[in-house]
This record gives structure tokens, sequence and C-alpha cells, in this order.
């Protein structure tokens, strides 16, 4: 009896289906409906978001904090670190303001990447609380830093317009992979400095705004879904080339940290590094 | 074990909103939070139809898929549950619900959102069954009790149906078939226009 009632229904749902397709006042024209309302935008962005989210994002951010070091560990060992003589001639490079901004975008964008790591993985310190703090931090640290990007594009933007010879510095990266000095085609600042400048200010503005729509949750819920999607992309990108400036500064080129401290360079230094700079 | 599940009978719905008042009142949720709504379609014309939505519970359930604290996660019934101390609030599960379920309350520092809130089929959380906490983080647990969820227990044209999936779609298939359908439906046209 069971089995003929349900054929019978199936048969039903799909005469009613066929012959009374249009008019929204049949059962399952409703229903379509509201699938449609419910689900329909889902299936465009809703869905990419929660494969990216599922599969790639958190795996992206941990290839990137450990293939980067280990690659620069590699790096350090094998080819090992410049060194430049510091008594020679000094140029003064950097003036107070310049070192003030920089430092103040460089502690911010310091933090911003550690919150954000945090929140990515907050699954292995438990959550909660901490997460929280961490969101809330990343909240504060990124006023601060688009508040200082600004000053640092307006006062570098002209000298790190991109130029014919950076493809030459790209193409032998930079010196970096023999232990030869050699001078390589750089004006006052190479490529690599180039394209970390571009990603950090034009990304940084992208941040800014995709990040106040995660934030404050406004615009549609598509709007929020690219956002977030566009972030962690972005964010990859920017937590990469942050552990390159980072190990460039601090290790690979020996002393290169206190010219951003004093202001000065050594001259035997341009001379190799980028010897087009006209000081 | 069942499968625990909504079911609502967009037939019999009038859109009363007895649902999302019962479970607003009945599990103490924060203003602003609505872990149950109904949405309209057609309104004010012949053939309009209302639906009650809430956590869906879905099998596969997105927002178990992209909760970067896992804290999100399925009893073996099929109810999706949360842990509201290990939620940081990021919203990846609002933005991966088909249902816009996930629900956050506002209010905190910095204007940052607290734990997320949704439908817990009045099954409560990862707390102590009956405890205080369990009851004032997540509301009742009427699933411990053995009664249905709060929306449906209230529902006044028993439009929206909650326990095991089995069951219900018996209640719904034996409704389908007493309406009739096509032709012979009972309803707006038959009763008022085809007399």
């Amino acid at each position: 009896m069971k089995k003929i009632l349900l054929s019978g229904l199936l048969l039903f749902l799909a005469m009613t289906g066929l012959a009374i397709a249009g008019p929204p006042e049949t059962l399952t024209a409703a229903y379509q409906q509201f699938n449609a309302l419910f689900t329909g935008e889902w299936q465009q962005y809703g869905q990419l978001f929660t494969g990216l989210q599922k599969d790639l994002f958190p795996r992206l951010f941990l290839l990137v904090i450990t293939i980067v070091p280990v690659f620069f560990f590699l790096h350090y060992v094998a080819i090992g670190p410049m060194s430049f003589p510091h008594d020679g001639k000094q140029v003064y490079c950097y003036t107070l303001f310049v070192r003030i901004i920089h430092w103040l975008a460089a502690v911010s964008f310091s933090l911003l990447v550690l919150t954000g790591l945090l929140v990515i993985f907050a699954k292995l310190l438990g959550g909660g609380s901490l997460g929280i703090w961490a969101r809330i931090v990343h909240l504060v640290t990124a006023v601060i830093f688009s508040a200082s990007v600004i000053p640092m594009f307006l006062f570098w933007v002209r000298e790190m317009l991109p130029a014919v010879h950076d493809l030459k510095w790209m193409l032998i990266m930079g010196g970096y992979l023999s232990k030869e000095q050699k001078a390589v085609p750089a004006g006052k600042f190479n490529a690599g400095q180039k394209m970390w400048f571009w990603l950090a200010t034009i990304g940084g503005a992208v941040m800014a705004v995709t990040g106040y729509f995660l934030y404050s949750h406004q615009g549609n819920i598509d709007t929020l879904r690219l956002s977030a999607i566009i972030h962690n992309v972005l964010g990859a990108a920017m937590v990469a080339l942050f552990l390159v400036h980072l190990y460039m500064s601090l290790a690979a080129i020996k002393g290169s940290l206190r010219s951003m401290i004093s202001g000065y360079k050594a001259e035997a230094e341009l001379k190799i590094l980028h010897p087009r700079f006209k000081y | 074990m069942g499968r625990m599940k909504f079911l609502c009978d967009i037939e019999r719905c009038i859109d009363c909103s007895g649902c999302v008042v019962a479970c607003k009142e009945g599990n103490h949720i924060p203003v602003g939070v609505n872990r149950r709504r109904v949405i309209t379609i057609g309104q004010g014309q012949p053939g309009e139809k209302s639906i009650s939505v809430a956590c869906m519970h879905c099998s596969d359930a997105p927002c178990i898929a992209v909760c970067p604290v896992d804290c999100i996660y399925q009893r073996d019934d099929g109810i999706v549950l949360h842990d509201k101390e290990a939620c940081i609030g990021c919203g990846y599960c609002f933005m991966a619900c088909p249902f816009g379920a996930p629900q956050f309350p506002g209010g905190q520092v910095f204007g940052a959102r607290g734990a997320m809130d949704k439908c817990t089929f009045c099954a409560g959380g990862p707390e102590e069954t009956f405890s205080v906490k369990e009851r004032k983080l997540y509301g009742q647990n009427r699933i411990a009790e053995g009664k249905v969820p709060l929306c449906a227990a209230m529902c006044a044209t028993k439009s929206l149906l909650a326990g095991d999936a089995d069951e219900i779609s018996d209640v719904y298939r034996e409704r389908v078939f007493k309406r009739g359908s096509g032709a012979n439906a009972w309803g707006w046209g038959k009763a008022y226009k085809d007399k």
C-alpha cells in the first residue's frame, strides 16, 4: 500500500510540475522561489568562499610561513649574507621624517601580520578571547598602518616607479644567488623594494577596504564573501614579501638595519647594490 | 539514531511570527539577534506564501567547513551546535551559510562582534546538559527533555515541523495527499474562485 502511495505521489508531483510550471501559486513554484531566495546566490560566491576557506587559505598561509623561512635559511647557509665595509664614506639616504614614518608602518605592519596569523591559526591556540583580542589589535594597528602608509606613498612614489633595468634586476634575482659582489642594475630602490612598496601601499589600501567590510559586516553578503577571498589571497602575498623584507634587512645584508635607524648608507654598499642612485 | 530536521509546510504558514517570538523569548536571545525568521513571497497578493527559516542543520554544513577555530560541530542526530567560548566572532560561518543562520550580537568594545549565535534546535550546547551555563549561553535544552524545539511546539497552524526526518516527512506526505494537488487541490482557487 505504501509503495502505491509513494509512486502515486511521485506521479502527482511530476504532473503538477509539468502542468503548472509558470504561475507562482503552485506549491512547487513557491518552493522554487524560496530556494532561489535562500541559496540562489550562494552557488556563485558562497560556494567559492566555502571551498577556498576549507581547502586553500589555511594551507596557503602555512606554506608561506614555512617555505619562505626555509628557503632563506638555505640561502644563508649556502650563499651567505652580503657584507660591505661601513667605515668609508657615508651617504645620507633617509631623513628623520622618512625613518619615523617607516618605523610606524613597520611596527604596525608586523603586528598586523602577527595578529592576522593568530586569527587564521586560532584553532591551535584554542580560539576564544585570544582570537577576539587578536582581531581588535588587528583593527587598531590597521588604522595606524593606513595612516602611516599615506605619507610613505607620497615621499617614495617617484623613486619607486618601475624602470626598464628592474627587469634585468629580476632576471639575475638581484645578484643574491651568487657569492661575488657585482654591481646590479638598481637606482635608489631595486625591483624587489619596488614590488614590496607597491604591494604594501596599493595592496594595503585594498586590504584596508576589504578589512573594513569584514570587520564591520557592512554591505551585502557577496561583498563580504569577495572581501574575505581578496583579503586572504592578498594577505598571503603580503606576508610572503614581509618575510622577504625582514630577511633582507635583518640578515641578508649586514648592517642594512642601521641605515634605517641612522639614515646613512655606506658608499661601498651603494656602489654594488644601488649603482644608479645619484646622491 | 534519527536525523533531526525542520520542515516548514508553506501551505499552512500564515506569517504570524509566533515561532520567532517563542524562540527569542524562550531562549533569552539578545537584542539584534534572530535565530529564526519568517520570509514571505508575493506579499499582499493571492497565493502569498511564507516560510519560517532558521539554521537548517545541514549535512556537510558549510559553516563547519570554514570555521577557523573548529568550534562548530554536528551531533550524531544531525543537530549542528557550536562552542561560544571558542568562537572568535570572525563571521566566516555567516559568509558560508546559504540561509543567513549565524547571527552576531554587537555592542562589544571597538564595535567588535561577540560570539556567534544560531539556532541550536533547542538542544543547548557543549556545556553540561541542564547546567546554568548552558542555559545562559545557548538557551533551553528541550531535546534532552524529550520535547520538540520551542518554535515548532508553539506553531499555531502546525506548519513548522521538527523532529526525526522520516517521521516529519511522513506527516507532510499525508497532508499533501489529503489536500490534493493540481486541479483537485483544496486552496484559494477552490475556495473563492471556481466554486
